[in-house]
C-alpha cells in the first residue's frame, strides 16, 4: 500500500484534474471550428467576388467592340450592335476560248471580269451603306454607292447607285448566279442607275416590294453617274414567296413577281442599249442600231418572273419586254424587244441551292477526302428584235433580228468563298452575217465559246 | 400574261390569309423570369385562341436599373417590367419612347402586382435574426443587391432606412448611420437580386439574404424548406413593381395593340392568379382570397410616406455622391 501511495496520488490528482482539460480540448476544437467557419466564408467571399469580377469583365467585353475576320470578310461591330462596318470582295479571273470562229479573230484569253473590294456598313442603327468600286474590265468604276434608310423591314429607303429593280437573274449577286455571263435576255432589262427607290419586305418577307424613280438608262446600261437629259425613269417590282415560311421545302422557296419600268428620253442616243445594241453570252455584239438613231419618246419594260428551289435542284425563269421609241433622220417608231431563259441547276452532291447560291457540306480538303459542291447547270435563252428595226433603224444585213442560246455547265464550289466554274454556251442567229466587223462578223457562224472562271468572293 | 398576273393575285391572297407571327420583348427586372415564363404562355395561348396569331415572346432580365438603361440605348422592347417606377420614368424622361404618364395608363398606378423585403435565413436561424436590428449586429453578415444597380437593394435600402427613421424617431443621423453599419455587414454586393440569391445560396456566403419575398419564397420552393426559412421583419416597404408600354417601339413595330393587351393580361384573373403563384402579392381579391394567406401579415409603408417618391429618394440615397456612396466603402 505505502509503495503504490505515489501512484494512487498521481492518479487521484490526474482524475481531478481531467475535466477541466476536457473544457479546455473543447473550447480550443470549438474555437479551431470557428476559426475554419470564419477562413471557409473567407474562400466564398473571395471566390465569389473573382467570380463577379470575371462576370463583370464578360459583360463589359460583350459591350466592346468586336472586330471578326471569317468567310462573311472583315466585320467590325460596336458593343451595341448599332455601327458595323464589312468588308468584303469579288474577283474574278475568268479565260472564254471561241470555237468557230473562221470569221472573227482575236477574243480568246484571259480577262480580269471583276475585282471589286466591297465596303458596308450601319450608322446608328438605320443607315447603311454599301460602295463598291470594280477594278476589273479596262477602266476603274463605281458600280454600287448608296445610303439605305431601314424604318422597318417593311420600309427602307435607298438613295445613290444601285441595281435598277427589274431583272430578276441581274438582282441576283454576281458570285451566285448559275452561268458567268448572265443570259442574253438580261441586256433588255437597265443594269445601274441613280436614284431614290423606297422598298421593303412585308408579311414576314413574303411580300417584297420596290419602287423607284431613276435618272433613266438605255437597257443593259449602267449611268455614268450622271444624267444627260431632263426626264426620269420609274421603275417597280413586287416579288411573292408566299411559301417562305412553310416547312414544306417543296414550296418554300418558290418566289413570282412582276417587275416593270417605265421613262421618256427625249433624242439622246444614251437612251439606246449599251453600245447601241444587244451582246451575246461571249459579250460580242450581235445587233446594232445603225449610227444616227436615237432614243426619243417613251420606253418601258415589263417582266414577269420566277424563280423555284428545293434541295439540290433550282430554277429560274424570266420575260421580258423592252418597248422603245427610236427616231433618225425625221422617221420614228415603236420598238418591241422580246427575250426570255429558263435556268436550271442540280447540285450533284446534294446540297440546297437557293437564290442566294449555296453552301458546301464537305469544303474542299483532299487531305480528308473533301471535295467541295458540284452544281451541274443548263439554260436556254432567246431574244427577239422588233422587225420594225429593219431597215431604217438598223441594217439586217449585219445585224440579227434574233438570237437563241442554250448553255450547259459545270460548277465547283470549293468551299463558301472559291468557286470554278466551267460552261459550254452555243448561240445562232436569225439574218445578218454581211459585213468584217460586228454585228456581221459575229452574227455569221453561230458563238460557240467555252467560259472558264475561278472566282474567289467572300 | 393574265395567267400571269391571276397567280400573283393569288399569291397575294395567299400571303394575306396566313396566321401573323409576332415577335414581342419583354424587358424585365432580375428575378421574374419564373413569373414571364409561367405568364408568357398562358398569354400566348390566350392571344392564339383570341386572333389565330402565332406569339412568340422574348424575356430579358438584369438589375432593373441596367435593363432600364438597355432600353434607353436602344434595346427595342415592346414592353418593360421593372422593379421601380423609377426606372421606367427614366425611360420616359431620357429616352421619350414612353410618355410622362404612363403610371396612368395601367390600374393600380400600372403596378399589376406588389411584393416587399424579407429575410431568408439558413435553418435554424443560427444567428437569431428577427428584425433589421439583428442585422446590424457584429459578425453577422449579410447579402443584399447593389442599390445602384438593382431595384430589388433600393427597395431593401429604403426598407433598412424606413425602419431606423422609425426606431430613432426620424433622426436622419442615426438613420444613416444605422444603414452604414448595415453595409459594413455586406461581404459581397452583387449587381442583380437573382445574383445575390445565387450568392446566398448556391455559393453559401453570409447569414441572411435582404431581398424580394417572392425571391425567398422561390428560394424555399426550389431548394427546399428543410436548408432555409423566411423571417418577416416587423415593418417593411410596400414594393410595387411596375409594367408599361414603350410606345415609340411598338408604333414603329407595329405591335401596339397586342402589346397594350399583353400588360392588360397580368390585370386579368388568370394574370394575377399567375403572380399569386408565383409569390408575387396580386391586387385582385380573387387571387387574394386564394394566395393571401401564404404571405406573412407585415406592417408595410409606402415610399412616397417615407420618401417623397422616387424621384426625392433616388436623388438624395443613389444618385452619384449620394448617401449610398457616403456610407457604402467596399
Amino acid at each position: 500500500m505505502k509503495k503504490n501511495f505515489p501512484l494512487l496520488l498521481v492518479a487521484a490528482v490526474s482524475a481531478a484534474a481531467l475535466p477541466a482539460a476536457a473544457d479546455e480540448t473543447s473550447d480550443a476544437i470549438n474555437s479551431l471550428k470557428e476559426q475554419i467557419q470564419a477562413l471557409d466564408q473567407k474562400v466564398r467571399i473571395l471566390e465569389r467576388q473573382r467570380e463577379l469580377e470575371g462576370e463583370a469583365a464578360a459583360a463589359k467585353a460583350k459591350e466592346a467592340p468586336k472586330v471578326t475576320v471569317g468567310n462573311n470578310g472583315l466585320v467590325a461591330r460596336s458593343g451595341d450592335g448599332n455601327f458595323t462596318f464589312k468588308l468584303n470582295g469579288v474577283l474574278q479571273v475568268d479565260n472564254r476560248t471561241f470555237f468557230n470562229e473562221s470569221h472573227i479573230k482575236g477574243n480568246d484569253g484571259f480577262l480580269l471580269r471583276r475585282a471589286r473590294p466591297i465596303f458596308s456598313g450601319t450608322l446608328f442603327r438605320d443607315f447603311d451603306f454599301l460602295f463598291v468600286p470594280d477594278f476589273g474590265g479596262s477602266s476603274a468604276q463605281i458600280v454600287d454607292a448608296y445610303i439605305n434608310y431601314k424604318y422597318q423591314p417593311w420600309l427602307q429607303a435607298r438613295v445613290g447607285k444601285m441595281k435598277v429593280p427589274v431583272g430578276l437573274e441581274h438582282l441576283q449577286s454576281d458570285p451566285v448566279t448559275f452561268f458567268s455571263e448572265r443570259s442574253i435576255v438580261t441586256t433588255l432589262v437597265p443594269n445601274r442607275d441613280m436614284g431614290f427607290q423606297l422598298w421593303g419586305d412585308v408579311a414576314e418577307g413574303r411580300l417584297s416590294y420596290a419602287l423607284g424613280v431613276f435618272n433613266g438608262v438605255g437597257d443593259g446600261r449602267s449611268t455614268s453617274n450622271s444624267d444627260f437629259e431632263d426626264h426620269r425613269e420609274f421603275a417597280g417590282r413586287l416579288f411573292a414567296t408566299p411559301f417562305k415560311k412553310s416547312e414544306n421545302k417543296w414550296i418554300s422557296n418558290l418566289g413570282f413577281g412582276l417587275a416593270g419600268s417605265w421613262g421618256v428620253f427625249s433624242s439622246h442616243a444614251n437612251g439606246l442599249p449599251n453600245g447601241s445594241g444587244y451582246a451575246t453570252d461571249g459579250q460580242q455584239q450581235y445587233f446594232a442600231y445603225t449610227n444616227g438613231v436615237v432614243a426619243d419618246g417613251a420606253h418601258w419594260r415589263i417582266s414577269p418572273q420566277a424563280y423555284y428551289y428545293a434541295g439540290p435542284f433550282g430554277l429560274l425563269a424570266e420575260y421580258v419586254v423592252s418597248h422603245q421609241e427610236v427616231s433618225r433622220g425625221g422617221f420614228s417608231a415603236d420598238l418591241e424587244h422580246k427575250g426570255w431563259q429558263i435556268a436550271a441547276g442540280w447540285v450533284l452532291t446534294g446540297e440546297d441551292s437557293s437564290f442566294s447560291g449555296l453552301t458546301p457540306q464537305k469544303p474542299f480538303d483532299p487531305r480528308n477526302g473533301q471535295w467541295g459542291a458540284f452544281q451541274l447547270v443548263a439554260r436556254y435563252a432567246e431574244v427577239d428584235i422588233d422587225n420594225d428595226a429593219f431597215p431604217l433603224f438598223a441594217n439586217p444585213a449585219a445585224a440579227a433580228s434574233g438570237a437563241q442560246s442554250w448553255s450547259v455547265g459545270l460548277n465547283w464550289f470549293l468551299n463558301k468563298n472559291v468557286r470554278v466554274n466551267t460552261s459550254f454556251s452555243r448561240t445562232t442567229f436569225d439574218g445578218g452575217g454581211a459585213g468584217a466587223s460586228a454585228p456581221g462578223s459575229v452574227t455569221r457562224q453561230p458563238e460557240e465559246v467555252v467560259f472558264s472562271r475561278v472566282q474567289l468572293a467572300f | 400574261m393574265k395567267k400571269f398576273l391571276s397567280a400573283i393575285v393569288i399569291g397575294a391572297a395567299l400571303v394575306g390569309a396566313h396566321a401573323k407571327d409576332i415577335k414581342l420583348l419583354n424587358v424585365s427586372y432580375d428575378p421574374t423570369r419564373e413569373l414571364y415564363q409561367d405568364f408568357n404562355a398562358a398569354f400566348i395561348k390566350h392571344w392564339k385562341a383570341k386572333t389565330g396569331d402565332n406569339v412568340t415572346i422574348q424575356q430579358s432580365h438584369g438589375g432593373s436599373g441596367k435593363q432600364a438603361r438597355s432600353v434607353i440605348d436602344g434595346l427595342q422592347a415592346d414592353v418593360v417590367t421593372l422593379a421601380l417606377a423609377y426606372d421606367v420614368d427614366s425611360i420616359a424622361e431620357k429616352s421619350k419612347l414612353i410618355p410622362a404618364d404612363w403610371q396612368k395608363r395601367l390600374p393600380h398606378n400600372s403596378a399589376p402586382y406588389t411584393s416587399t423585403i424579407v429575410f431568408l435565413v439558413r435553418k435554424g436561424n443560427p444567428k437569431g435574426i428577427k428584425d433589421w436590428d439583428d442585422l446590424v449586429k457584429p459578425k453577422v453578415a449579410i447579402i443584399p443587391a447593389n442599390p445602384k444597380t438593382s431595384g430589388a437593394a433600393r427597395w431593401a435600402y429604403l426598407a433598412a432606412w424606413g425602419f431606423a427613421l422609425k426606431k430613432y424617431d426620424n433622426d436622419e443621423a442615426k438613420a444613416k448611420d444605422f444603414v452604414a453599419k448595415f453595409y459594413k455587414n455586406v461581404p459581397v454586393l452583387d449587381s442583380g437580386a437573382r445574383g445575390a440569391t445565387t450568392t446566398f445560396i448556391q455559393r453559401e456566403i453570409g447569414d441572411v439574404l435582404v431581398g424580394w419575398e417572392n425571391e425567398a419564397y422561390l428560394a424555399l420552393k426550389e431548394f427546399g424548406a428543410d436548408k432555409f426559412e423566411i423571417v418577416t421583419p416587423s415593418i417593411s416597404i410596400l414594393a410595387e413593381p411596375t409594367v408599361a408600354l414603350v410606345d415609340r417601339v411598338v408604333k414603329k413595330k407595329g405591335t401596339e395593340a397586342i402589346a397594350k393587351a399583353y400588360l392588360e393580361y397580368l390585370y386579368s384573373d388568370e394574370g394575377q392568379e399567375i403572380a399569386g403563384r408565383n409569390f408575387y402579392r396580386p391586387r385582385s381579391e380573387k387571387a387574394l382570397e386564394k394566395y393571401g394567406d401564404k404571405f406573412a401579415k407585415v406592417n408595410l409603408f409606402t415610399i412616397d410616406e417615407i420618401f417623397g417618391g422616387w424621384q426625392q429618394a433616388t436623388r438624395k440615397h443613389f444618385a452619384d455622391g449620394g448617401v449610398f456612396d457616403q456610407i457604402y466603402k467596399p
